[in-house]
């Protein structure tokens, strides 16, 4: 070992070493001279005999330098130090070579960034691979179970080694004591057990324990993440016993947990924890479905038997809580529900759902951009090998191994691969910016842009696999050449075999692209698909919000700022229109009711659940969506005492098949017999709008008078103007801040954006896979041209002897042509099966299309037709202008 | 330079053994005391050019069994001196119980041979 340190270390001080070498050697001699005087030689005879006596001085050298550094690294070093020099003397293959593994690698790093960061980086938990999520499915949303659930759950100490429960990460007030202006952090509420069964341990202080959850608001303590002690309070440990304000809870700080951890959510980073007893809501309510169960199963149990106890669990669980209840309809919702045993590992995500899928066909596309730009980088070093040919056969025949050489024009690629990830880094981090701007709000603040260890590793990989890849060939084509022809000056012998390499690459090439553009095509087919759904309003700028009050006010306090905000916004210039409503626009599937229609058949039997909205005067007129019959609310129906509702479309034909008017029809609200209780009269007909998102059909909806308090959200308020959106929402956040500093906007975006929310895997994948696509389309096209550009110079002779001997241009321009549509159609011929393919394995992710969309495979080949015939024509366009005389001197 | 690596593998470490042994009766030599002196002990049998000394001295150092230092040599000139380490102490006793072995061996096969 010490020997392999001593070489190692003389690499560094060669110089030095050297004139050491060479001053003992001369001090050698010089005794040697001496003593040869002595024996009566004279001075010259002297210095020769020593000479002699010494042996050959520089073998001897040749034999010390061997074993003094380490000859493998010194020849490295040399060969890049050559490879550089050879990289700079061709500036145009150097930055096509390097620009085109960039965007290769870079698109690469930058999806599987994402990837790594959504399904592939686990919990920094203790074996996390034993954590399981219980999903909940069935009535009402899904995920989140409710608290007597939990409970129940956790009972079953034979199939688990702890089960946690936690509350979503919210944002919430907070004030760390003095300041007065709105702060927000993410609060979590967690079972007492939850650092515990995770194995998280405390960085400072203490974590929680089954004490610290034992009765409702009487635990008010608050552990704090280690990101949040480091940036609020500078990592100082007198923060313990510190009293915060969090969501106006007064709460002291007992401890700080370990660095790192987040919480067990991915696309989300808690600040505080708080005891799951100080939610503040019906925290035991078997309806309330508020926190996420995370089991630690036993190590000898396995999933698939766990799922089997859930499901027996689960069913005698909801047996024993909605068993009883009267209601058949109510009931048998609320029995539908399952519990899911899914992998906990990698944490929770509901992103993961939706955007997992995509992801990984997003992989497998820059997956095949990567190859293209190696088949690229390939055939460029296939031309530059063609044109060194002299000079490799020189070493050659000096007595270079062909190994030498191989080896030498992988370190070539290599040095290509290295200067492409680094470009390709920086490419990276660019374009998940550009990713992240599809991201809904918050669910983005999880991804960093900065790559992790992961990551760079993964690029690191792929930069010296595509190195392989696209150096090997070339350098054992460029090297398998017969030196004493080669050198006897033939330029064009043996060119027919590389040639058909480099043929093959393209033909690879555009099969690639065809892939790609077909997956483009599809993809964007299916987002103009989901953008002409009508959405049922006109108005797309109309800017929504919440409002965040103190904890302290009361509805009718609430209901006075609320009222009083909209007047003063109505007063403001360039307003058209407000209203409110809950829940929002585009906010589904939260409130639902169970309903009776008398004289529907659909409701004879059993009560029916439709979905429900409060809206405010004016909520149609607004969006732009004036009722079909009858009108909306105005302003004396929101106090009046008689019951009223709007109905949309679909609720007319679930509940109405072919009746056109249903205004002066009843529903009513009270299930419990077939003819309902006290009725509901219909006022009004509108348009279905799709709350649940573009992809989701309306559903029945029935729209009431809003009044705050309705559902457990408050309302969300829409006002829409002639005015830009930003300038709309600084006027309203002025006049906000100046009725009151402490109420505070929440989540303002416009009805266009929350559309766009809604399809954002869709827009995402159909924009990136465009790029792509464009992409793989233009370096197929630059290696077409490369190909036909080479083969037209390497025939400049035979060409010009033709046109000599009375050969028409137009036809040897016409042959070029043919020649390159040709490679065009065969990439083509393999491409387009592998694109069904590739269709049918992706089709989850097409709305409205099938995987074999005669449209995107028509487009595909006429775009790879034309850009097959554009960069042929050059090359074709200097065949025919071959001038005879020339073309026969160059011989 | 290749053709004759066996016939120099055998030298070198025959070479090597000498070197140790030499700075062991010595004590620390320069490179030039340590050629003449291998000359001299082996009565001039051993036809060996003095430089050959020099990339086995650097092989001796890195493997720790000799170290080297700049001095003055007793006519007051500036050489480079070698020098046993403790490990080459041990070295030494090995080669030597390693070449023992090797002789008593070669002699049971040519005794044998007569």
């Amino acid at each position: 070992m010490g020997t392999i340190w001593k070489r190692f270390t003389a690499l560094f001080s060669k110089r030095r070493l050297e004139t050491e070498l060479d001053e003992e050697v001369a001090i050698h001699l010089e005794m040697l001279t001496e003593q040869m005087r002595q024996q009566g030689m004279g001075v010259r005879a002297a210095r020769e005999a020593a000479r002699r006596e010494f042996g050959g001085i520089d073998p001897m050298k040749e034999a010390y330098r061997d074993h003094r550094g380490i000859p493998r690294i010194e020849i490295l070093a040399k060969d890049v130090r050559y490879a550089i020099r050879g990289l700079r003397r061709s500036p145009a293959f150097t930055i096509a070579a390097v620009l085109s593994l960039a965007l290769g690698i870079g698109a690469n790093t930058a999806i599987f960034s994402f990837l790594d960061t959504l399904m592939l980086r686990t919990l920094p938990v203790e074996r996390p691979e034993q954590l399981l999520s219980l999903y909940r499915t069935g009535g009402w949303g899904s995920g989140y179970a409710s608290y007597p659930q939990y409970l129940e759950f956790r009972r079953h100490a034979e199939l688990f080694n702890g089960v946690l429960a936690r509350s979503g990460a919210y944002k919430v007030r907070f004030d760390a004591g003095h300041n007065n202006q709105a702060d927000f952090v993410e609060r979590e509420f967690v079972s007492g057990n939850y650092f515990d069964v995770l194995g998280v341990k405390p960085a400072l202080g203490r974590l929680f324990t089954d004490a610290d959850n034992r009765t409702p608001q009487g635990h008010p303590i608050a552990i704090l993440s280690y990101d949040f002690w480091r940036s609020r309070f500078g990592l100082d440990p007198g923060v313990l016993g510190k009293v915060l304000m969090v969501d106006e809870q007064p709460l002291t700080v007992v401890g700080v947990a370990a660095a790192g951890f987040h919480g067990v959510e991915v696309e989300s980073r808690t600040d505080v924890w708080a005891s799951a007893m100080m939610f503040r809501g019906a925290i035991m309510e078997p309806g309330m479905h508020w926190v996420w169960i995370l089991a630690r199963r036993r190590p000898e149990i396995s999933k698939s038997r766990i799922q089997a106890a859930a499901s027996i669990i689960m069913r005698q669980h909801l047996a024993s809580v909605y068993g009883d209840k009267p209601d058949s309809a109510f009931r048998r919702w609320a029995m539908e529900q399952r519990m899911e045993v899914r992998d906990g590992g990698l944490g929770i995500s509901m992103l993961r759902e939706e955007f997992g899928k995509p992801l990984t066909v997003l992989m497998a596309a820059v997956g095949l951009v990567l190859l293209i730009a190696c088949a690229n980088v390939a055939n460029l070093l296939l031309a530059r090998g063609a044109a060194r040919r002299r000079e490799i056969a020189l070493r050659l025949s000096l007595g270079a191994t062909r190994r030498r050489i191989v080896s030498q024009w992988l370190i070539d690629s290599l040095l290509l691969a290295l200067l492409g990830s680094i470009l390709g880094l920086l490419f990276a981090v660019w374009g998940e910016r550009y990713m992240l701007l599809f991201l809904p709000p918050r669910l983005g603040d999880s991804f960093s842009v900065a790559p992790s260890a992961a990551v760079l590793c993964f690029t690191a990989c792929i930069s010296i696999v595509s190195a392989v890849v696209f150096g090997l060939a070339p350098a054992l084509r460029a090297t398998a050449l017969d030196p004493a022809i080669c050198l006897k000056g033939g330029a064009s012998q043996t060119a027919g075999v590389r040639f058909s390499l480099r043929k093959a690459l393209v033909i690879a090439q555009v099969a690639f692209s065809v892939v790609l553009v077909v997956m483009a095509g599809l993809l964007a087919h299916s987002l103009a698909g989901l953008r002409s759904i009508n959405p049922g309003f006109t108005h797309q700028n109309v800017m929504t919000f919440a409002l965040d009050y103190p904890r302290a006010w009361k509805d009718a306090d609430k209901d006075r700022f609320r009222d009083g905000m909209l007047a003063r916004v109505a007063s403001l210039p360039g307003i058209a229109s407000f209203s409110c409503g809950a829940l929002a626009p585009y906010q589904g599937g939260i409130w639902s009711a169970g309903i009776r229609v008398p004289g529907s058949a659909r409701t004879a039997r059993e009560g029916v659940e439709v979905a429900m909205q409060g809206v405010g005067p004016g909520y149609f007129t607004t969006l732009g969506s004036r009722p079909l019959r009858g009108r909306e609310f105005d302003e004396s129906d929101m106090r009046a005492t008689r019951k009223m509702a709007l109905v949309n479309e679909a609720f007319v034909s679930e509940f109405f098949p072919g009746l056109t008017d249903p205004v002066g029809r009843a529903l009513s609200f009270d299930d419990s017999k077939p003819e309902g209780g006290e009725p509901t009269y219909i006022v009004g007909l509108v348009r279905d709008i799709l709350h649940k998102g573009l992809k989701t059909p309306a559903e029945p909806t029935v729209y009431v008078p809003f009044h705050q308090g309705q559902v457990g959200f408050d309302p969300t308020l829409l006002v829409r103007a002639q005015l830009p959106p930003d300038a709309l929402l600084s006027m309203i956040r002025r006049e906000l801040h100046r009725l009151d500093p402490e109420v505070a906007l929440i989540e303002p975006r416009t009805i266009r954006q929350r559309v766009d929310d809604s399809i954002f895997v869709d827009r995402m994948i159909a924009t990136l896979s465009g790029f792509f696509g464009g992409l793989a389309l233009l370096l197929a096209a630059v290696g077409i041209y490369g190909v036909m550009a080479c083969g037209v110079a390497q025939r400049t002779a035979e060409l010009g002897l033709r046109i000599a001997l009375g050969a028409d241009p137009a036809r040897i321009a016409r042959m070029v042509l043919r020649d390159g549509l040709l490679l065009m159609a065969a990439g083509i011929a393999i491409g387009l099966p592998l694109s069904m393919a590739a269709g049918r394995i992706s089709s989850t992710l097409l709305y409205g299309i099938r995987p074999g969309d005669p449209l995107a495979f028509i487009v595909t080949v006429a775009v790879l037709l034309v850009i097959g015939t554009v960069s042929a024509f050059v090359p074709a366009r200097r065949a025919a202008s071959i001038e005879p005389v020339d073309a026969l001197r160059h011989e | 330079m290749s053709t004759g690596s066996s016939k120099a593998d055998v030298l070198q470490g025959t070479l090597d053994l000498m070197v140790l042994r030499t700075l062991e009766s010595m004590g620390p030599q320069h490179g030039f005391g340590l050629a003449r002196r291998i000359q001299q002990i082996s009565g001039g049998i051993l036809d060996l050019n003095q430089g050959t000394l020099y990339p086995a001295l650097l092989r001796l150092e890195q493997r720790g069994w000799i170290a080297s230092r700049w001095g003055a040599s007793d006519k007051n000139r500036r050489a480079r001196f070698y020098e046993l380490t403790p490990a080459g102490r041990k070295q030494i006793t090995q080669e030597t119980d390693d070449w023992a072995r090797t002789v008593a061996l070669m002699e049971r096969f040519l005794r044998v041979a007569e």
